[in-house]
Protein backbone atom coordinates (compact mmCIF):
# COMPACT_ATOMS: atom_id res chain seq x y z
CA UNK A 1 0.00 0.00 0.00
CA UNK A 2 3.09 2.27 0.93
CA UNK A 3 5.55 0.79 -0.82
CA UNK A 4 8.86 3.28 -1.57
CA UNK A 5 8.36 5.15 1.45
CA UNK A 6 11.37 6.01 3.20
CA UNK A 7 11.37 3.90 6.60
CA UNK A 8 12.68 6.37 9.41
CA UNK A 9 16.04 4.73 11.28
CA UNK A 10 15.04 4.07 14.93
CA UNK A 11 17.19 4.98 17.58
CA UNK A 12 17.00 3.05 21.29
CA UNK A 13 19.23 4.98 23.63
CA UNK A 14 20.04 2.93 26.75
CA UNK A 15 21.81 5.96 28.74
CA UNK A 16 20.83 9.64 29.46
CA UNK A 17 24.36 9.67 27.88
CA UNK A 18 23.83 7.81 24.83
CA UNK A 19 20.75 9.76 23.93
CA UNK A 20 22.57 13.08 24.53
CA UNK A 21 25.11 11.87 21.62
CA UNK A 22 22.47 10.68 19.08
CA UNK A 23 20.54 14.05 19.94
CA UNK A 24 23.61 15.81 19.14
CA UNK A 25 23.76 14.07 15.55
CA UNK A 26 20.08 14.13 15.26
CA UNK A 27 18.56 17.35 16.77
CA UNK A 28 15.56 17.20 14.54
CA UNK A 29 14.89 13.95 15.58
CA UNK A 30 11.56 12.92 16.69
CA UNK A 31 11.51 12.03 20.42
CA UNK A 32 8.97 9.05 21.08
CA UNK A 33 7.52 7.73 24.09
CA UNK A 34 4.37 5.86 24.34
CA UNK A 35 3.47 6.57 20.82
CA UNK A 36 -0.51 6.63 21.99
CA UNK A 37 -0.97 10.49 21.02
CA UNK A 38 1.54 10.08 17.53
CA UNK A 39 -0.08 6.70 16.20
CA UNK A 40 -3.66 8.15 16.86
CA UNK A 41 -2.68 11.01 14.67
CA UNK A 42 -4.94 10.38 11.46
CA UNK A 43 -1.82 11.33 9.05
CA UNK A 44 0.97 9.23 11.25
CA UNK A 45 1.19 6.53 9.02
CA UNK A 46 2.40 7.16 6.45
CA UNK A 47 3.91 10.47 8.13
CA UNK A 48 3.89 13.98 6.74
CA UNK A 49 6.22 15.41 8.51
CA UNK A 50 8.84 12.94 7.19
CA UNK A 51 10.78 12.54 10.02
CA UNK A 52 13.31 10.39 9.53
CA UNK A 53 15.41 9.77 12.55
CA UNK A 54 12.85 8.52 15.51
CA UNK A 55 14.52 8.55 19.40
CA UNK A 56 12.30 5.40 21.25
CA UNK A 57 12.96 6.48 25.00
CA UNK A 58 11.42 3.03 26.11
CA UNK A 59 14.51 1.67 26.85
CA UNK A 60 16.48 3.88 29.12
CA UNK A 61 16.46 2.25 32.17
CA UNK A 62 16.67 5.52 34.66
CA UNK A 63 13.22 7.01 32.28
CA UNK A 64 11.17 3.85 34.38
CA UNK A 65 12.07 4.40 37.55
CA UNK A 66 9.90 5.54 40.54
CA UNK A 67 11.02 7.14 43.86
CA UNK A 68 8.92 8.24 46.37
CA UNK A 69 9.81 9.76 50.43
CA UNK A 70 7.93 11.26 53.21
CA UNK A 71 7.02 14.26 50.88
CA UNK A 72 6.91 13.67 47.32
CA UNK A 73 6.83 10.86 44.55
CA UNK A 74 9.00 10.67 41.29
CA UNK A 75 8.53 9.45 38.28
CA UNK A 76 10.50 8.52 35.54
CA UNK A 77 9.39 9.96 32.09
CA UNK A 78 8.41 6.37 30.66
CA UNK A 79 6.77 5.76 33.86
CA UNK A 80 3.62 4.16 32.52
CA UNK A 81 0.31 5.68 33.53
CA UNK A 82 -1.37 2.61 34.59
CA UNK A 83 2.28 1.98 36.44
CA UNK A 84 1.43 5.61 38.84
CA UNK A 85 -1.82 4.16 39.30
CA UNK A 86 -0.62 0.76 41.00
CA UNK A 87 2.20 2.33 42.67
CA UNK A 88 0.87 5.31 44.12
CA UNK A 89 -3.08 4.67 44.51
CA UNK A 90 -3.02 5.67 48.26
CA UNK A 91 -0.83 8.18 48.38
CA UNK A 92 -0.93 10.24 45.29
CA UNK A 93 -2.96 13.70 45.32
CA UNK A 94 -6.80 12.07 44.35
CA UNK A 95 -6.97 15.05 41.57
CA UNK A 96 -4.12 13.46 39.48
CA UNK A 97 -5.86 9.63 40.57
CA UNK A 98 -9.49 11.07 38.92
CA UNK A 99 -7.23 12.37 36.17
CA UNK A 100 -5.83 9.18 34.93
CA UNK A 101 -8.73 6.98 35.61
CA UNK A 102 -10.83 9.59 33.67
CA UNK A 103 -8.58 8.54 30.47
CA UNK A 104 -10.38 4.91 30.75
CA UNK A 105 -9.08 1.63 29.92
CA UNK A 106 -5.80 0.11 30.94
CA UNK A 107 -5.64 -0.96 27.03
CA UNK A 108 -4.37 2.80 26.63
CA UNK A 109 -2.99 3.70 30.25
CA UNK A 110 -0.88 0.60 30.15
CA UNK A 111 0.89 2.72 27.21
CA UNK A 112 0.84 5.72 28.01
CA UNK A 113 3.51 7.71 29.77
CA UNK A 114 3.90 10.70 31.98
CA UNK A 115 6.53 12.26 29.90
CA UNK A 116 4.56 11.58 26.76
CA UNK A 117 1.35 12.68 28.37
CA UNK A 118 2.92 16.41 29.32
CA UNK A 119 5.30 16.52 26.09
CA UNK A 120 2.62 16.18 23.24
CA UNK A 121 3.50 18.59 19.97
CA UNK A 122 0.24 20.63 18.86
CA UNK A 123 -2.03 19.38 21.27
CA UNK A 124 -2.86 19.13 25.55
CA UNK A 125 -3.55 16.48 27.36
CA UNK A 126 -5.72 16.71 30.42
CA UNK A 127 -2.23 15.65 32.81
CA UNK A 128 -0.18 19.14 32.66
CA UNK A 129 -3.16 20.93 34.09
CA UNK A 130 -3.45 18.99 36.51
CA UNK A 131 0.31 18.28 37.43
CA UNK A 132 0.00 22.33 37.64
CA UNK A 133 -2.60 22.73 40.36
CA UNK A 134 -0.59 20.60 42.14
CA UNK A 135 2.62 22.53 41.74
CA UNK A 136 4.45 19.60 40.19
CA UNK A 137 8.01 19.58 38.65
CA UNK A 138 9.69 18.71 35.76
CA UNK A 139 13.15 17.80 34.89
CA UNK A 140 14.01 19.16 31.49
CA UNK A 141 17.38 17.87 29.93
CA UNK A 142 17.81 20.06 26.60
CA UNK A 143 21.18 20.89 24.67
CA UNK A 144 23.19 23.69 25.29
CA UNK A 145 26.55 24.20 23.56
CA UNK A 146 26.76 21.20 22.50
CA UNK A 147 26.01 19.39 26.41
CA UNK A 148 23.08 18.22 27.66
CA UNK A 149 22.23 20.36 30.45
CA UNK A 150 19.61 19.48 33.13
CA UNK A 151 17.46 21.84 35.19
CA UNK A 152 14.01 21.02 37.17
CA UNK A 153 11.49 24.02 36.58
CA UNK A 154 7.94 23.86 37.75
CA UNK A 155 5.24 22.85 35.46
CA UNK A 156 4.42 26.56 35.44
CA UNK A 157 7.56 27.76 33.88
CA UNK A 158 6.94 25.84 30.98
CA UNK A 159 3.82 27.06 29.87
CA UNK A 160 4.28 29.72 27.61
CA UNK A 161 2.14 32.60 26.46
CA UNK A 162 -0.22 30.90 24.47
CA UNK A 163 -1.20 28.03 27.17
CA UNK A 164 1.09 24.87 25.51
CA UNK A 165 3.80 23.18 27.31
CA UNK A 166 7.18 24.27 25.58
CA UNK A 167 10.18 22.43 25.56
CA UNK A 168 13.57 23.60 24.46
CA UNK A 169 15.03 22.32 20.96
CA UNK A 170 16.07 18.38 21.45
CA UNK A 171 14.33 18.79 25.07
CA UNK A 172 13.05 15.98 26.98
CA UNK A 173 11.32 15.54 30.26
CA UNK A 174 13.27 12.86 32.27
CA UNK A 175 11.42 13.00 35.52
CA UNK A 176 8.50 14.33 37.30
CA UNK A 177 8.50 15.09 41.10
CA UNK A 178 4.97 15.61 42.38
CA UNK A 179 4.63 16.72 45.87
CA UNK A 180 1.58 14.58 48.77
CA UNK A 181 -0.97 17.37 48.61
CA UNK A 182 -2.48 17.93 51.86
CA UNK A 183 -5.16 20.28 49.98
CA UNK A 184 -8.64 19.08 51.50
CA UNK A 185 -10.54 20.24 48.03
CA UNK A 186 -9.43 18.63 45.20
CA UNK A 187 -11.40 18.12 42.14
CA UNK A 188 -10.93 16.93 38.31
CA UNK A 189 -13.54 16.71 35.24
CA UNK A 190 -12.96 16.46 32.04
CA UNK A 191 -16.04 16.34 29.97
CA UNK A 192 -15.66 15.30 26.34
CA UNK A 193 -13.34 13.02 24.68
CA UNK A 194 -9.45 14.47 24.20
CA UNK A 195 -8.69 12.09 21.72
CA UNK A 196 -11.64 11.60 19.33
CA UNK A 197 -12.89 15.09 19.82
CA UNK A 198 -10.78 17.54 21.04
CA UNK A 199 -12.40 20.91 19.70
CA UNK A 200 -15.30 20.04 22.14
CA UNK A 201 -13.97 18.83 25.05
CA UNK A 202 -12.26 20.50 27.98
CA UNK A 203 -11.04 19.50 31.27
CA UNK A 204 -11.18 21.10 34.83
CA UNK A 205 -8.45 20.50 37.85
CA UNK A 206 -8.82 22.21 41.14
CA UNK A 207 -6.94 22.05 44.06
CA UNK A 208 -6.91 23.90 47.46
CA UNK A 209 -7.35 23.96 51.31
CA UNK A 210 -11.22 24.97 52.20
CA UNK A 211 -10.79 26.43 55.74
CA UNK A 212 -14.14 27.33 57.01
CA UNK A 213 -15.23 29.60 54.18
CA UNK A 214 -11.95 30.63 52.70
CA UNK A 215 -9.80 28.63 50.74
CA UNK A 216 -6.37 28.51 50.73
CA UNK A 217 -3.77 28.42 48.15
CA UNK A 218 -5.94 27.72 45.32
CA UNK A 219 -5.27 26.71 42.02
CA UNK A 220 -7.57 25.92 38.89
CA UNK A 221 -6.21 25.10 35.51
CA UNK A 222 -8.97 24.37 32.39
CA UNK A 223 -7.63 22.57 29.65
CA UNK A 224 -8.68 22.50 25.95
CA UNK A 225 -6.86 19.71 23.83
CA UNK A 226 -6.46 22.19 20.63
CA UNK A 227 -5.77 25.41 22.53
CA UNK A 228 -3.69 24.96 25.60
CA UNK A 229 -3.78 24.89 29.36
CA UNK A 230 -5.53 28.16 30.85
CA UNK A 231 -4.09 28.92 34.02
CA UNK A 232 -3.62 32.35 35.74
CA UNK A 233 -2.00 33.36 39.36
CA UNK A 234 -4.50 36.23 39.55
CA UNK A 235 -7.52 33.57 39.26
CA UNK A 236 -6.24 31.87 41.85
CA UNK A 237 -5.71 35.62 43.67
CA UNK A 238 -9.34 35.84 43.13
CA UNK A 239 -10.09 32.46 44.30
CA UNK A 240 -8.23 33.24 48.07
CA UNK A 241 -11.03 36.53 48.18
CA UNK A 242 -13.89 34.40 48.32
CA UNK A 243 -16.40 33.25 50.74
CA UNK A 244 -18.04 30.45 50.57
CA UNK A 245 -21.31 30.06 50.07
CA UNK A 246 -21.19 31.79 46.99
CA UNK A 247 -24.67 32.84 45.96
CA UNK A 248 -25.80 33.14 42.16
CA UNK A 249 -25.12 36.89 41.77
CA UNK A 250 -21.43 36.29 43.28
CA UNK A 251 -20.41 33.47 40.73
CA UNK A 252 -21.25 35.64 37.39
CA UNK A 253 -19.04 37.68 38.39
CA UNK A 254 -16.65 35.16 39.01
CA UNK A 255 -17.32 33.35 35.80
CA UNK A 256 -17.04 37.42 34.18
CA UNK A 257 -13.84 37.14 35.48
CA UNK A 258 -12.38 33.72 34.49
CA UNK A 259 -14.16 34.41 30.92
CA UNK A 260 -12.72 37.48 29.97
CA UNK A 261 -9.16 35.71 30.61
CA UNK A 262 -10.22 32.21 29.00
CA UNK A 263 -11.00 35.15 25.96
CA UNK A 264 -8.10 36.77 25.84
CA UNK A 265 -5.85 33.64 26.13
CA UNK A 266 -8.07 31.71 23.47
CA UNK A 267 -10.13 33.27 20.60
CA UNK A 268 -11.33 29.93 19.17
CA UNK A 269 -12.98 27.98 21.53
CA UNK A 270 -15.81 26.35 20.33
CA UNK A 271 -19.89 27.36 21.39
CA UNK A 272 -19.91 23.91 23.20
CA UNK A 273 -16.09 24.09 24.59
CA UNK A 274 -17.71 27.62 26.49
CA UNK A 275 -20.77 26.19 27.46
CA UNK A 276 -18.83 23.02 29.28
CA UNK A 277 -16.27 25.01 30.64
CA UNK A 278 -18.82 27.03 32.24
CA UNK A 279 -20.63 23.82 33.58
CA UNK A 280 -17.02 22.68 34.93
CA UNK A 281 -16.67 26.22 36.77
CA UNK A 282 -20.77 25.14 38.34
CA UNK A 283 -19.92 22.25 39.30
CA UNK A 284 -16.49 23.57 41.43
CA UNK A 285 -18.07 25.91 42.88
CA UNK A 286 -21.23 23.76 44.13
CA UNK A 287 -18.97 21.29 45.00
CA UNK A 288 -17.32 23.83 47.64
CA UNK A 289 -20.66 25.90 48.97
CA UNK A 290 -21.58 22.14 49.79
CA UNK A 291 -17.91 21.53 51.60
CA UNK A 292 -18.22 24.61 52.69
CA UNK A 293 -21.91 24.25 54.82
CA UNK A 294 -21.06 20.89 55.85
CA UNK A 295 -19.85 20.66 59.29
CA UNK A 296 -16.91 19.16 59.50
CA UNK A 297 -16.92 15.67 61.84
CA UNK A 298 -14.22 17.20 64.89
CA UNK A 299 -16.85 20.29 65.23
CA UNK A 300 -20.37 17.95 65.29
CA UNK A 301 -22.12 17.76 68.44
CA UNK B 1 14.15 -2.46 8.28
CA UNK B 2 14.49 -5.56 9.58
CA UNK B 3 11.81 -6.69 12.68
CA UNK B 4 11.95 -10.29 14.00
CA UNK B 5 8.88 -11.63 16.06
CA UNK B 6 6.66 -14.37 16.49
CA UNK B 7 3.39 -13.66 15.17
CA UNK B 8 0.37 -16.34 15.82
CA UNK B 9 3.16 -19.17 17.12
CA UNK B 10 5.17 -18.28 13.66
CA UNK B 11 8.82 -16.85 14.05
CA UNK B 12 9.38 -14.46 11.17
CA UNK B 13 11.69 -11.67 10.07
CA UNK B 14 9.66 -9.14 8.22
CA UNK B 15 11.01 -6.08 6.61
CA UNK B 16 8.99 -3.44 7.02
CA UNK B 17 9.00 0.17 7.42
CA UNK B 18 9.72 1.47 11.53
CA UNK B 19 6.67 3.32 12.13
CA UNK B 20 4.52 1.33 9.94
CA UNK B 21 0.99 -0.14 12.43
CA UNK B 22 0.88 -3.35 13.89
CA UNK B 23 -2.29 -3.36 12.69
CA UNK B 24 -1.66 -2.43 8.80
CA UNK B 25 1.36 -5.24 10.00
CA UNK B 26 -1.19 -7.68 10.08
CA UNK B 27 -3.57 -6.74 7.41
CA UNK B 28 -1.09 -6.40 4.59
CA UNK B 29 1.85 -8.19 5.46
CA UNK B 30 0.29 -11.34 6.87
CA UNK B 31 -3.56 -11.03 5.17
CA UNK B 32 -5.26 -10.86 8.11
CA UNK B 33 -8.23 -9.03 6.83
CA UNK B 34 -11.01 -10.67 8.87
CA UNK B 35 -10.06 -9.65 11.71
CA UNK B 36 -8.37 -6.64 12.08
CA UNK B 37 -9.57 -3.32 11.36
CA UNK B 38 -7.12 -0.48 10.79
CA UNK B 39 -9.07 3.32 11.49
CA UNK B 40 -6.43 5.70 11.21
CA UNK B 41 -6.32 7.32 14.70
CA UNK B 42 -10.39 6.97 14.93
CA UNK B 43 -9.89 4.78 18.46
CA UNK B 44 -12.36 2.52 17.31
CA UNK B 45 -11.18 -0.34 19.77
CA UNK B 46 -11.91 -2.92 17.20
CA UNK B 47 -8.28 -3.92 16.32
CA UNK B 48 -7.37 -5.62 19.97
CA UNK B 49 -4.66 -8.00 19.73
CA UNK B 50 -2.26 -9.67 22.84
CA UNK B 51 1.09 -8.90 22.06
CA UNK B 52 3.36 -10.91 24.90
CA UNK B 53 -0.30 -11.74 26.71
CA UNK B 54 -1.76 -8.33 27.29
CA UNK B 55 -4.27 -6.81 25.06
CA UNK B 56 -3.28 -3.69 23.00
CA UNK B 57 -5.10 -1.61 20.40
CA UNK B 58 -2.87 -3.16 17.14
CA UNK B 59 -2.97 0.48 15.56
CA UNK B 60 -0.82 1.86 18.58
CA UNK B 61 1.44 0.01 18.38
CA UNK B 62 4.58 0.90 15.56
CA UNK B 63 6.46 -2.04 14.08
CA UNK B 64 9.75 -1.46 15.81
CA UNK B 65 8.05 -2.00 18.89
CA UNK B 66 7.51 -5.79 17.96
CA UNK B 67 10.89 -6.91 17.78
CA UNK B 68 11.38 -9.86 19.85
CA UNK B 69 7.55 -9.74 21.08
CA UNK B 70 5.16 -12.22 20.59
CA UNK B 71 1.80 -11.47 19.20
CA UNK B 72 -0.92 -13.33 19.52
CA UNK B 73 -4.12 -12.04 16.56
CA UNK B 74 -7.57 -13.74 17.19
CA UNK B 75 -6.97 -16.08 14.35
CA UNK B 76 -4.83 -18.76 16.33
CA UNK B 77 -6.59 -17.59 19.71
CA UNK B 78 -9.97 -18.48 18.66
CA UNK B 79 -8.54 -21.99 18.92
CA UNK B 80 -7.18 -21.74 21.89
CA UNK B 81 -8.77 -23.49 25.32
CA UNK B 82 -9.45 -19.76 26.59
CA UNK B 83 -11.49 -19.08 24.08
CA UNK B 84 -13.17 -22.11 24.68
CA UNK B 85 -13.54 -20.79 28.38
CA UNK B 86 -15.15 -17.08 26.80
CA UNK B 87 -17.30 -19.31 24.28
CA UNK B 88 -18.58 -20.84 27.12
CA UNK B 89 -19.89 -17.92 29.37
CA UNK B 90 -21.33 -16.58 25.56
CA UNK B 91 -23.80 -19.38 25.77
CA UNK B 92 -24.65 -19.65 29.44
CA UNK B 93 -25.04 -15.51 29.44
CA UNK B 94 -26.97 -15.49 26.31
CA UNK B 95 -25.47 -12.81 24.62
CA UNK B 96 -22.96 -12.70 21.78
CA UNK B 97 -21.21 -9.61 20.40
CA UNK B 98 -21.79 -8.82 16.57
CA UNK B 99 -19.12 -10.14 14.19
CA UNK B 100 -17.82 -6.50 13.82
CA UNK B 101 -16.21 -6.79 17.27
CA UNK B 102 -16.34 -10.29 17.99
CA UNK B 103 -12.61 -10.62 18.39
CA UNK B 104 -11.55 -7.45 19.52
CA UNK B 105 -14.10 -8.11 22.62
CA UNK B 106 -13.37 -11.47 23.22
CA UNK B 107 -9.70 -10.53 23.48
CA UNK B 108 -9.95 -7.95 26.03
CA UNK B 109 -12.50 -10.56 27.85
CA UNK B 110 -9.72 -12.37 27.82
CA UNK B 111 -7.30 -9.86 29.70
CA UNK B 112 -9.81 -9.16 32.10
CA UNK B 113 -10.76 -13.06 33.21
CA UNK B 114 -7.40 -13.52 33.06
CA UNK B 115 -5.98 -11.08 35.62
CA UNK B 116 -9.46 -11.58 37.92
CA UNK B 117 -10.99 -8.56 37.27
CA UNK B 118 -14.53 -8.52 39.19
CA UNK B 119 -15.41 -4.93 40.00
CA UNK B 120 -18.18 -3.80 37.63
CA UNK B 121 -17.22 -0.33 37.12
CA UNK B 122 -13.32 -1.69 36.18
CA UNK B 123 -15.03 -4.28 33.71
CA UNK B 124 -16.96 -1.59 32.01
CA UNK B 125 -13.69 0.94 32.04
CA UNK B 126 -11.78 -1.56 30.13
CA UNK B 127 -14.47 -2.32 27.40
CA UNK B 128 -15.07 0.86 26.87
CA UNK B 129 -12.29 1.58 24.72
CA UNK B 130 -14.76 -1.08 21.88
CA UNK B 131 -16.77 1.31 20.26
CA UNK B 132 -19.86 -0.85 19.62
CA UNK B 133 -22.92 -0.77 21.21
CA UNK B 134 -24.55 -4.18 20.57
CA UNK B 135 -23.79 -5.58 24.12
CA UNK B 136 -24.82 -4.41 27.17
CA UNK B 137 -23.26 -3.51 30.01
CA UNK B 138 -25.13 -5.90 32.36
CA UNK B 139 -24.13 -9.09 29.79
CA UNK B 140 -20.80 -7.45 29.96
CA UNK B 141 -20.39 -8.02 33.28
CA UNK B 142 -22.21 -11.66 33.67
CA UNK B 143 -19.80 -12.47 30.73
CA UNK B 144 -16.54 -11.68 32.67
CA UNK B 145 -17.78 -13.25 36.16
CA UNK B 146 -19.23 -16.10 34.10
CA UNK B 147 -16.01 -16.19 32.63
CA UNK B 148 -14.14 -16.23 36.04
CA UNK B 149 -16.26 -19.24 37.32
CA UNK B 150 -15.54 -21.60 34.13
CA UNK B 151 -11.61 -20.25 34.23
CA UNK B 152 -11.61 -21.41 37.96
CA UNK B 153 -13.54 -24.38 37.46
CA UNK B 154 -11.30 -26.24 34.84
CA UNK B 155 -8.16 -24.69 36.54
CA UNK B 156 -9.32 -26.53 39.58
CA UNK B 157 -9.81 -29.91 37.57
CA UNK B 158 -6.39 -29.59 35.86
CA UNK B 159 -4.97 -30.11 39.17
CA UNK B 160 -7.12 -32.77 40.47
CA UNK B 161 -6.09 -34.83 37.32
CA UNK B 162 -2.36 -33.93 37.77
Amino acid sequence: MYEGLSSPNIHTPKSISEYASIVLHYPLSKIWAGGTFIMTRPDAYPSKALNAEIIYLGEMEELHRFQRNDRSAEFGAMVTLDEILNTGKSVLPRVLIDNITSIGSRVITRRATIGGAIATHDFTTSFPGTLIVLDASAEVRFLKKKRLHSRWMQMTRLLDKNGRITLPQSGMISRVRIAFSEKNFQYFEEIGSFMTDPRNAVSAAFAGTLEQDILINPRIAFTFPNHGICYSRDIDNIFTTLHFPLDDSEFMTLESIIFTFIDSTFQNLSPLQRTRTRGLLRNIIDALNEDSLTVPPDERQ
Amino acid sequence: MKIDCTIDGKTLTLSLNSDKPLSLILRENMGDEGYVNHCSGRMCGLCAVLVDGKAVLSCMVPAFEIRGKTVTTFESFRRSKEMKDIEKAYEAVGAYPCTDCYASRSLIFHSLIDEGVTDKNQILKELSIVRCHCMDAASEIKIVQKGIEIRRKRNVRRTQLA
